[in-house]
């Protein structure tokens, strides 16, 4: 079974990256548990996806594939 | 295992041939020395360890603290050194990094380079690849990770791009080892590329002078040399300075200048630009998209609109405004009245009331939770339903104020991140910048300090000079609201009049542009360039928006909850010891006198400490009862800007403190703590002074 590659594209330069491990958890000193993800081209910053985020991209995504 | 090795710096008067080359290095042929360059990410360090296998040795690049990885490879059957670059965008460096890059290329004479480029990433890739036919270095292209562009319906045309380029081009999957074998037999058809970027006339007649000044022999060509020249690139200055007599180094000297006379942005900027067009040209006859990801020509124009010198002011300001009209009318006028009013005051709050009056018996406890019985809550100081209740304040404004604002506003900023128009908003506001002396990268920090000012901070790292760094660090902190408070902002604007809003926007401007301007003048430091890569203008999708809103309001609640629960619990405490009026009394000459506040304001400046958005939540919880009723007078108009000037002005958060301390030390945290918040009264001050005149 392969597993799927999760790419992100940096909202402000169209960088297309791996998520992983790109996360800028040594950087705030009030968020261990902070999900930001940098974009490594341009250091722009947003928060990753968490757990509902998660779960409503998964419903939307199943209701898309169901109306198809 | 690899094996780690730190390399002392070398002393000056080094070769140019010489420098960056190991002993082992420079006793073998050059050609059998193969550099491995490419943009940051590329999987280059991946193919690296796929060719050289485990052995690998680490060193710093003599002079600097970039790191530099050599290996030894079979390649074309033949024993190959090969060196792993830092990430480069460009030849003529912008960081240490990038200059490492060039400096290898530079003394490698006769070596061969393998450019790695991320497929999906094209356009970025071969704007490195024209520099690299420019420098004259014979080079092979490996498109890595070739499936994941394919995935996304990338589609490159492989020999119509060896064709113009005039090199090989390998596709790979470096981390599969894909397509390694093809790369290693190419290798020998390695070879300078024919690809030319042509410049203007005035660039072109520049470049040929140059060359002709220039020695020849170099690891790189002289066009090349001349054009880092002609684009102010002082490293190569200096180091031709030990090959070049006086005279050369005049002649230069004044076609530089020349040139520099010739355009009104800098030559960088004109030739990457240039370079820049010759490359889309390229791009766009090699590679295709899938129908899905193409973009109609309709969206292309508007997204040049968009950035346009005057069409570009006026689409600005109609986004504003609509951003504007949703997050103050729908998220702080209809969200916030029903979650408030008809969640929290007419439901939960009654609830958690009867709930702890029904199991806790009259008297002590209960009293101490939810006040005496028949007083209204605002009006006891109980501790969770009263003045400073956790649940009547802590949770009230952060789940029923600010929640509701902060979502239609994170749901605004994802439509301008989805649609592209946020980095054509930089390119807009960089324009702006050129004018108070601070272009270039430090429009980054600044659009991200509009999401949040903590990590903006944290990104003025990118910026070239500890001068640069410190009027960005400080900017942020002074005068760029973050996301949470600029909704609140939004909010409390949309209540009172146009006039009024337009005093709060002209003060914050003046001050982020006199601040800039004037710690521009004080700590002169060379302006950066501003080179982004812009995304195509696309139409957002609604499942996308929705993921994205929720993703940053999941962030909020995690980051900015706690916060407002602990400066409740603060406020709780100094209400409960008496703290809270002989503060009031101790401020009044300052928020009464002078600010021209009411003295219950005081309670949001203490909390603004901990966050902006809180103090602002604060004011516009006191606010909120006149803007819902329409009995909002001129004088509290006038007390309402005042109060979102100063509270604006002050450090973002405590967070945002320690990361000040973190980046720059405490020393200049302090320092701009100090500078900070005496500034936002005074200026504060000055705006309630001007508008009890003029308004």
């Amino acid at each position: 079974m392969a597993l799927a590659i999760i790419q992100e594209t940096c909202p402000m330069c169209g960088f297309v990256f791996d998520p992983s491990a790109r996360g800028c958890s040594s950087g705030c000193p009030l968020a261990s548990g902070c999900r930001i993800t940098c974009c490594p081209q341009c250091l722009y910053s947003y928060p990753q996806e968490g757990r509902l985020a998660g779960a409503l991209r998964r419903i939307l995504g199943r209701s898309k594939q169901e109306r198809r | 295992m690899s094996s780690r090795e730190n390399t002392a710096a070398v002393g000056s008067g080094h070769s140019i041939a010489a420098e960056g080359l190991s002993e082992g290095d420079r006793a073998r042929n050059p050609s059998d020395v193969v550099v491995l360059v490419g943009n940051p990410n590329v999987g280059k360090s991946a193919l690296f360890g796929a060719l050289t296998g485990k052995y690998a040795t680490v060193s710093n690049y003599p002079g600097t603290t970039v790191e530099v990885m050599r290996g030894w490879a079979t390649l074309s059957g033949h024993r190959t050194r090969v060196l792993d670059t830092p990430g480069a965008n460009g030849l003529t460096p912008m960081s240490e990094e990038e200059q490492v890059t060039r400096d290898i290329l530079l003394g490698e004479a006769g070596c061969t380079v393998i450019q790695v480029c991320d497929a999906k990433n094209l356009r970025r890739g071969l704007l490195l690849s024209a520099q690299l036919a420019e420098s004259g270095v014979p080079f092979i292209l490996a498109l890595n990770m070739s499936d994941e562009a394919k995935a996304r319906g990338i589609r490159i045309d492989c020999e119509k791009l060896s064709a113009a380029l005039g090199v090989p081009v390998v596709e790979t999957v470096a981390v599969e080892r894909k397509g390694l074998r093809a790369l290693s037999e190419r290798l020998n058809e390695a070879r300078p590329s024919r690809f030319v970027a042509r410049y203007d006339a005035t660039v072109e007649t520049a470049i040929d002078e140059a060359e002709a000044l220039l020695p020849r022999g170099r690891g790189i060509n002289p066009r090349a040399l001349a054009v880092m020249l002609l684009a102010g690139d002082e490293s190569v200055r200096e180091r031709l300075a030990e090959d070049l007599n006086q005279a050369r180094l005049g002649g230069l000297a004044q076609l530089q200048r020349r040139l520099a006379a010739a355009y009104p942005e800098s030559v960088r900027f004109v030739i990457a630009r240039q370079r820049l067009a010759a490359v889309d040209r390229l791009y766009a006859s090699v590679c295709a998209r899938d129908q899905s990801t193409q973009q109609s020509p309709w969206l292309a124009r508007l997204g040049a609109w968009t950035m346009h010198r005057w069409l570009g002011l006026p689409f600005l300001a109609v986004v504003l405004w609509l951003c504007y009209q949703f997050v103050g009318v729908l998220g702080a006028k209809v969200a916030v009245d029903f979650l408030e009013k008809s969640v929290f005051e007419d439901r939960l709050v009654p609830l958690f009331d009867s709930l702890v009056r029904a199991v806790l018996p009259a008297g002590g406890l209960q009293q101490f939770l939810v006040g005496p019985s028949g007083v209204p809550f605002r009006e006891h100081g109980g501790f969770l339903i009263g003045r400073y209740g956790l649940i009547s304040m802590g949770l009230s404004y952060g789940l029923a104020i600010v929640l509701p604002i902060v979502t239609t506003f994170f749901l605004a900023f994802s439509v301008l991140e989805d649609s592209g128009y946020l980095p054509r908003l930089a390119v807009m506001v960089n324009r702006l910048f050129k004018w108070m002396g601070l272009n270039g990268k430090a429009v980054l920090p600044m659009v991200l300090g509009l999401g949040c000012d903590t990590m903006a901070t944290m990104t003025a790292r990118i910026m070239e000079t500890k001068k640069e760094r410190l009027i960005v660090t400080l900017l942020l902190a002074l005068a760029i609201p973050c996301s949470a408070q600029l909704a609140v902002i939004f909010a409390m604007l949309a209540g009172v009049g146009s006039i009024a809003a337009l005093w709060f926007a002209a003060a914050v401007t003046l001050v982020l542009f006199l601040v800039g301007w004037l710690a521009a003048k004080v700590f002169p430091g060379r302006g950066s360039d501003f080179l982004l890569e812009l995304p195509p203008i696309r139409v957002p999708q609604l499942a996308n928006l929705l993921v994205k809103t929720l993703a940053r309001i999941e962030w909020y609640l995690r980051e900015a909850l706690p916060l407002f629960v602990l400066g409740t619990l603060v406020l709780f405490a100094l209400d409960r010891v008496g703290a809270i009026s002989v503060l009031e009394k101790a401020l009044a000459p300052v928020m009464v006198g002078f600010l021209g506040l009411p003295k219950e304001s005081t309670g949001a400046f203490i909390i603004g400490f901990l966050r902006r958005d809180y103090a602002a939540a604060g004011l516009f919880a006191h606010y909120q009862p006149f803007i819902r009723a329409g009995t909002i007078t001129r004088a509290m108009e006038i007390e309402v800007v005042v109060a979102l000037v100063t509270v604006t002005l002050f450090i973002p958060c405590i967070a945002n403190f320690f990361m000040m301390v973190k980046e720059r030390g405490w020393k200049t945290a302090a320092a701009i703590m100090g500078f900070i918040v005496p500034f936002a009264f005074g200026v504060g001050g000055l705006v309630n002074f001007l508008m009890r005149r003029f308004y």
